[in-house]
């Protein structure tokens, strides 16, 4: 009996011992499978890549896409969606057994809360396989781990990544490597109200190469916005953005010829002249009440926007997706219940304008903050045999920005979000007035989950009027400064908010403020080490 | 026997040791750990393991020794925690012994009304002190104020500094623990046995008097919890603190205490620096162990669990 048992217990185990070389056999040979090559040929890949995915018994592939911004950008997660449909479509075209499903599409209002949210749980491996933020923190990202170095993938892809504008090329790098490809930027304009400026006998004419030619500086803005207060043609002479000192506001240093960054150190600066001269623009105007000395603490929704629809200042520096705004918020409460703004009324009541230089022989500046589609270093974590086939679920992840990054998908955001296209391709099909049309018409080829969140958005914002003004400020992209993408720089531009808090409201001279931020700078042994506090403050300066 | 004893011991403490054990010692213990290394950005597969001994105790003090904000903060803590504690508990026991006065049915309402801050969402909470504060025109103080004739302009409350942003906080969150020392002490009233109360009427003594020398002094245990709770709770508390901070309700510099500074560095910036922020926790934690071991003995714990002393046979 024991005899046999022994027989029986042997044969179990030689059986387990060959059934598991075969099973082992079989992985082997479905690992030599799992390699696909980029070549550029964009359906030549993802047919490889569907096909390889089939033939590792994978038929459905779930992603998740995270975005943050205003509601008209809500492109920013509808584009992957949008991508996933068409490389479907190819797929089912070509009988590749495969789909994409976007699973989870997560769209928030701040990209601040969308980073916090995505840096605490990446690491659990329950944040976004796609992250649309801001370059500003693609450097931290990048230098933990957290996104995807593309840099080899994009090499394969170079003639797609050429259509881009490469300022913002350089703007999605870390360390020479490059981690993410640009979906949209904005150009930060300064509003001239035309009935006030009317009032007071401000001509506009020519304004915009005025400002260009740093004809018009900031002494002539001091100027126009006295004049429009004191005659009372307006209660503000100027209303600017409030938050993070990033990106808005530091302009100023630019626009007074200054830096934020040393290219050869690779230190933040303080560049104490420039720094100095904005907060004393800063002080002048709340002093003289100009500016409201707490603008910094406004409500968007019930002060700031509605101050500057209403006309109740001269000037205001914004954002080209105020334009858009406008027209969908409910902001405009003169005649009683709120109301958004037509195209016609923004068109008749606003100019604008680069943000002009500081002084006589600078010259005017922008800033640009650029969205940047970022790949989760554990993209596609959520499919199955996700060890083995890693490789080719970060390049079929790839190939969908890629595809999210077409032309026409780029185009539409730009329209309804009143952002600039990143493209060169995309900016041309803005100015087609038969696409346009049929973007109105919404008879274009789009997913229909798509069409149907952004049916509302088009309707209001797709207008030749609001075409005209991406054309008209696309030449502010030659102008524009982009912010150092530096993990240290979010702390010194907090401190630079503060700085100018302190200011604005009397609490400290533009002097004291300088002084401040240099001690903040200092009280932060860290901080001290990456920031070089540079020139110094220049004696008897005034906003003439 | 002896052996029985610590049995049952064992067996009644065990869900109070696991849990304190579980929610208080062990985050304690990674807390102190995670302030001798360099993490941040919850990046714990990298920074867990890289020691870096003192160095975020350095900067915290670098950073006292040099940064104003860093002394504001704890002037900014002393002052919320010391003023907030005298409302919440001196105001839990006004409200507690004037409900014991009225009848049961008004006594119930007020005391439900008084409840009321807590039970709402703390996000809905401080929206609605967010617009009565406003420091503009569309502030409900201000548009009333002004309607009345009171102010011809509006007056930014909460950045009026220091004392104007210590008023709001203290205000806003003196509310919500106020009914905490309601409920405490008006339970505690309801276990004193009526007849103290009865024969102290009839011998004439007035309610001012029977809360002096009956009721209070009978409350001195509970008096003793509200006090030593409260302290530690506001000196750790800081979500309604975040929120009026991230509005621009109140001054950044005189509404940040300790340990919103301890959440706004491990979660709230650009760079979220937890290593730094467990040293500043650290600190709060020994600032609480000492300012709970100084209220007992103030309050002369030891003098209360004595045991009697036995002078009847």
């Amino acid at each position: 009996m024991k005899a046999k048992v022994g027989i029986l217990l042997a044969i179990v185990v030689l059986v387990g011992v060959i059934a598991s070389g075969c099973i082992g056999s079989q992985e082997s040979s479905e690992t030599e499978t799992t390699g696909v090559e980029l070549t550029g040929d964009f359906t030549k890949d993802i047919l490889a890549i569907g096909r390889t995915l089939e033939s590792n018994g994978i038929n459905e592939v779930k992603f998740s896409a995270w975005g943050s911004g205003d509601p008209n950008s809500v492109m920013r997660v509808y584009g992957i969606v949008e991508a996933a449909r068409r490389i479907n479509k190819v797929w089912e075209e070509n009988e590749v057994n495969v789909k994409i499903t976007i699973t989870d599409i997560h769209y928030v209002a701040s990209f601040q809360d969308a980073y916090q949210e995505y840096l605490s749980k990446q690491p659990l491996g329950q944040a976004g396989d796609f992250f649309v933020n801001s370059y500003a923190f693609l450097p931290t990202l990048a230098d933990e781990g957290y996104i995807l170095d593309i840099t080899e993938y994009a090499n394969a892809y170079q003639n797609v990544i050429d259509d881009f504008y490469p300022s913002l090329i350089e703007a999605s790098k870390f360390n020479d490597k490059l981690y993410g490809l640009p979906q949209d930027t904005e150009a930060r304009p300064l509003y001239i109200r035309k009935d006030v400026a009317a009032k007071i006998g401000f001509n506009l004419e020519g304004i915009e190469e005025k400002v260009k030619n740093g004809e018009f500086t900031w002494s002539d803005v001091y100027y126009w916005a006295k004049k429009a207060k004191e005659s009372g043609a307006a209660e503000w002479g100027l209303i600017h953005r409030k938050g993070s000192a990033h990106p808005d506001l530091i302009q100023f240093i630019y626009a007074f010829g200054g830096k934020l960054y040393n290219e050869e150190s690779g230190k933040l600066v303080v560049d104490v002249p420039a720094v100095y001269k904005w907060l004393y623009v800063e002080w002048k105007f709340a002093q003289d009440g100009l500016l409201p000395k707490d603008i910094m603490s406004w409500d968007w929704a019930k002060q700031i926007h509605p101050a500057i629809v209403e006309g109740r200042t001269l000037f205001d520096i914004g954002g080209t997706w105020y334009w858009t705004e406008w027209q969908t918020k409910d902001y405009y409460g003169k005649e009683g219940t709120p109301r958004p703004l037509k195209p016609e009324e923004v068109q008749a009541w606003f100019t604008y304008t680069l943000f002009p230089a500081g002084e006589k022989g600078l010259k005017p500046v922008t800033l640009s903050q650029p969205f940047v589609w970022m790949i989760n270093s554990k993209a596609g974590q959520q499919n199955p045999k996700y060890d083995e086939l890693k490789d080719l679920y970060h390049k079929l992840a790839f190939l969908m920005v890629i595809k999210a990054s077409d032309p026409d998908i780029n185009a539409i955001h730009s329209v309804i979000s009143a952002h600039l296209p990143v493209r060169k391709e995309a900016a041309e099909l803005i100015s087609n007035e038969k696409w346009l049309d049929d973007l109105k018409s919404l008879s274009i080829d789009l997913d229909p989950q798509v069409k149907s969140n952004i049916k509302d958005i088009v309707a209001t914002t797709v207008h030749p009027i609001n075409a005209k003004f991406l054309a008209d400020v696309s030449y502010m992209l030659e102008y524009t400064k982009l912010a150092p993408a530096h993990p240290k720089y979010p702390a010194l531009a907090d401190i630079f908010k503060e700085a100018v808090d302190k200011v604005l409201r009397g609490d400290m001279t533009p002097e004291e403020g300088v002084n401040y931020i240099i001690q903040k700078v200092n009280a932060d042994p860290e901080l001290a080490q990456n920031v070089e506090v540079v020139g110094e403050i220049p004696k008897d300066w005034t906003l003439q | 026997m002896k052996g029985e004893k610590l049995r049952n011991l064992s067996f009644f403490l065990s869900p109070m040791i696991i849990m304190v054990g579980l929610f208080y010692l062990i985050p304690l213990v990674f807390t102190v750990y995670i302030s001798f290394t360099k993490m941040r950005n919850w990046n714990i597969e990298r920074y867990l393991t890289e020691v870096v001994g003192f160095y975020n105790y350095q900067r915290l003090f670098h950073m006292f020794q040099h940064d104003p904000l860093m002394r504001t903060v704890l002037l900014t803590t002393i002052i919320f925690v010391g003023i907030t504690l005298i409302i919440n508990v001196f105001g839990g026991l006004l409200l507690a012994l004037g409900t014991f006065f009225i009848n049961e049915r008004s006594s119930s309402a007020i005391r439900l009304l008084w409840l009321l801050p807590r039970m709402s969402p703390i996000a809905v909470y401080s929206l609605v002190w967010y617009y009565f504060f406003h420091g503009s025109e569309i502030g409900t103080l201000n548009s009333i104020l002004m309607k009345l004739g009171v102010l011809s302009q509006p007056i930014p409350w909460g950045q009026i500094v220091p004392w104007g942003a210590w008023s709001v906080i203290i205000f806003v969150n003196g509310l919500v623990g106020v009914s905490f020392g309601m409920i405490v002490f008006t339970s505690a009233l309801n276990q004193i046995p009526k007849e103290l109360v009865i024969a102290a009427r009839v011998d004439g003594a007035s309610a001012w008097q029977i809360s002096r020398k009956i009721l209070v002094p009978m409350m001195k245990w509970h008096l003793l919890y509200v006090l030593t709770w409260q302290f530690l709770s506001l000196l750790t508390t800081y979500p309604h603190l975040f929120l009026l901070v991230q509005w621009d309700l109140v001054s950044r510099d005189y509404g940040t205490t300790l340990a919103l500074y301890v959440y706004n560095t491990a979660f709230g910036r650009g760079e979220q620096d937890q290593g730094l922020a467990a040293a500043a926790a650290v600190l709060l934690s020994i600032i609480g162990i000492i300012g709970g071991l100084v209220t007992l003995k103030v309050l002369q714990f030891e003098k209360m669990i004595h045991e009697p002393r036995g002078d009847i046979e």
